[in-house]
């Protein structure tokens, strides 16, 4: 082991503030509790849009979606209007792991799959296809089958057995907790990263069993983070000193009331358009177009020589926009306002892929889910999911307080990145 | 080359120097059968080498989700070419009730990548013949005729012997197998031109019924048929100088895409 000071950071995947500082109180996460106590712990604003696969390159590089040029799970090929999934090859910005001059031991960062050659251990997270493509070295590959390791849960067992999809819950966390032991143990690293991500999980699908106490999925709910606040613990009491420690989630979550369909909006107020008789996706979209959304609600105008069959003029771009706006910014289920925010690119991102970046980004206000899915029937409706993210709760705890000296007053997540950059290099 | 040989002479030839050097090299080899028309012309291009014998076995890589008449064919021919068939199945995973419905990816990945690693490793094989051609997909386009994989089955596309002036790097290391692909300078349509000069039979499945044929065939659950009226060899030759539409267009492809939508989709997204 080196004597030199190291950084450990621990994801929490979609864990919120409040939920943490609950789960400390009352005594479910004891060792968490005493970071706290010691340490320094603030709510933090999540990427825009709030969801993983922006939210973790921003807190891996230490920049914004405009530097790091991810927007989503999912962009549009502008000469074809197919889907293509961005991955980490995407990835414009370094992650810091590139800029650090001892190992670094990185496990299960969502959007980090393929894995490229680097200085220490990286073993990709969500979305993970390929296990051989999701392991470097190859060399780890037998280990980590020995350990049963698995790259996810399947959560389509969600939707049909949720006990099995328990199970797989559990297993996957045991395996990643052996993996990290096994990984900590036998390097000689500068950094280690670890992600938990059957937090995230558990709170789409089982968010009413985190708040009703009845629910018969309430206790596993607890235990699955009494066991992630034991690894935390184990963690803690191998620490010295001078090792940094940082725990941070990358968005927050609240209850779901019900899913809102963008594209619906758009298709009934004339702006999105299909060809006659076709399926309503992507591929068939008309060139009387003028917008559509993709995941969760990245709105795009659908600009004449930018996609293939665009329609809007440059001139005529910015009255499309503020239509959007206004007919978002008036939209309302149950009597109540659904969009809290609208953010235009340029107020939000910043850099050389600014050109890639979505025109407009909703914000959902409280309890409302937006989605980008074009086949909806109706503008809203209530699907199998409990739990949505949530934009201002993530959190960030750091144990030593002089590490957060500069931080900003209301923390995002570019400046957790920033942060472990300063504390790696 | 004689200037007098047609372009499927001078095809012919390079294929079977390709076959009879690669066999004298390793010895230890067998060839891929998919019953496609590829690999079926390449099995005869290996028979005509080799004076009407099969020197070495053929696997068929049997998904169970073969067509039918893949099934039939593959047996009829078995017999009357007097083949040595190994049949490789991933069988643990077929007992799993593995299939296209748990994703296509891992499909794929489990019944056909596994179930060759299996006979590789069973039979100790050190290198095998495949039928792909260069102007079937993008990716092919970088393909060597001797083809090294690793342990881990990857193919090293950055780092492949150079193959200047004909000149093959047949020698491998130790752990690893070669992929010899005689036929990757063949185009669909020299295929279908020496299919018809050489009277190579062909499933029936490429032949149009009811106005469509396959024109790549894989399992029956993940390819489609396309539009198409020919019904004999002389109007697929005649068809395909003329087709604007790629060959695997009836194909499943980008099997890693459909995986992510997959995963996206259990968690609401999509």
């Amino acid at each position: 082991m080196s004597a030199n000071p190291r950084t450990i950071i621990i994801g929490l995947d979609g864990v919120p503030f409040g939920m943490l500082k609950a789960f400390a109180d009352a005594g479910v996460m004891p060792c968490t509790r005493a970071i706290i106590r010691d340490g320094f712990f603030t709510p933090m604003q999540s990427s825009i849009p709030e969801v993983s696969s922006v939210a973790w390159p921003s807190i891996i590089t230490g920049h914004n979606p405009g530097q790091h040029g991810i927007f989503g799970f999912v962009d549009m090929i502008p000469d074809s209007y197919k889907f293509r999934f961005p991955n980490f090859k995407d990835l414009k910005a370094e992650p810091f792991w590139n800029l650090c001059s001892g190992q670094a031991v990185i496990v299960n960062v969502p959007s980090t799959y393929p894995v490229r050659p680097m200085n220490g251990v990286h073993i990709s997270g969500f979305v993970s296809i390929d296990f051989e493509k999701s392991v470097y070295p190859q060399s780890l590959l037998l280990e980590l089958r020995k350990l049963d390791y698995r790259l996810d849960v399947d959560a389509r067992k969600a939707h049909t057995a949720m006990d099995e999809f328990l199970q797989d819950v559990d297993k996957s966390l045991t395996a990643r907790i052996k993996a990290h032991q096994f990984l900590w143990d036998n390097y000689d690293w500068q950094v280690f990263m670890l992600v938990f991500t059957g937090t995230d999980r558990l709170m789409h699908f089982l968010w009413d069993a985190y708040e009703d106490p009845a629910h018969k999925h309430h206790d596993f709910f607890l235990d699955h983070f009494k066991k992630i606040d034991q690894a935390i613990a184990e963690i803690t009491a191998k620490l010295t000193a001078p090792d940094s420690l940082i725990i941070l989630s990358d968005h927050g979550f609240e209850k779901l009331e019900k899913e809102v369909y963008v594209n619906h909006l758009l298709a009934s107020e004339g702006f999105l358009a299909f060809e006659q008789g076709a399926e309503p996706k992507p591929v068939n979209m008309a060139s009387a177009t003028k917008a559509f959304a993709l995941d969760p609600a990245r709105l795009y105008i659908n600009q004449k020589g930018k996609f293939q069959a665009g329609s809007v003029s440059e001139a005529d771009k910015s009255a499309c926009l503020a239509d959007l706006e206004q007919l978002f910014s008036s939209l309302e289920i149950d009597g109540r306002k659904v969009i809290k925010h609208i953010y235009r690119k340029q107020d939000i991102y910043a850099g050389p892929h600014l050109n890639s970046a979505p025109d407009l980004v909703l914000l959902a206000d409280t309890g409302f889910n937006l989605k980008g899915a074009m086949t909806s029937k109706q503008l809203a409706a209530k699907g199998p999911f409990t739990g949505k993210h949530t934009y201002p709760d993530a959190f960030l705890l750091v144990n030593n307080k002089d590490l957060t000296a500069d931080l900003s007053e209301n923390p995002c997540v570019t400046d957790a990145g920033k942060l472990i950059k300063s504390c790696v290099s | 080359m004689d200037s007098n040989l047609s372009h499927l002479d001078k095809l012919e030839n390079q294929s079977i120097f390709i076959i009879r050097e690669a066999y004298s090299q390793f010895r230890d080899v067998a060839m891929l059968w998919s019953i496609g028309k590829d690999s079926t012309a390449l099995l005869w291009l290996v028979r005509k080498a080799f004076f009407g014998k099969m020197p070495f076995p053929v696997v068929h890589i049997d998904t169970t989700y073969k067509f039918k008449e893949i099934y039939d064919f593959r047996d009829k021919y078995t017999k009357e070419w007097d083949l040595s068939l190994i049949v490789a199945k991933n069988e643990e995973a077929l007992g799993e009730n593995m299939g296209p419905t748990k994703g296509k990816f891992q499909c794929c990945n489990e019944l056909k990548t596994v179930a060759l690693k299996q006979a590789i490793a069973k039979h100790g094989f050190k290198a095998l013949y495949l039928g792909i051609r260069r102007d079937e997909h993008g990716i092919r386009a970088k393909e060597r005729v001797f083809s090294p994989r690793d342990e881990d089955f990857e193919w090293d596309y950055k780092n492949q012997p150079p193959e200047l002036w004909d000149q093959y790097k047949t020698k491998a290391a130790e752990e690893e197998h070669i992929r010899v692909h005689p036929l990757l300078g063949w185009r669909e349509i020299d295929v279908w031109e020496y299919v018809q000069r050489e009277k190579i039979p062909a499933v029936n499945l490429y032949f149009a019924r009811n106005s469509k044929r396959y024109r790549s065939i894989g399992c029956a659950t993940c390819c489609s048929p396309v539009d198409s009226e020919a019904d004999t060899i002389d109007k697929i030759v005649e068809e395909l100088k003329t087709s604007r539409i790629s060959e695997r267009s009836g194909r499943a492809q980008d099997k890693e895409d459909d995986y992510m939508m997959q995963k996206l989709r259990s968690l609401g997204y999509m």
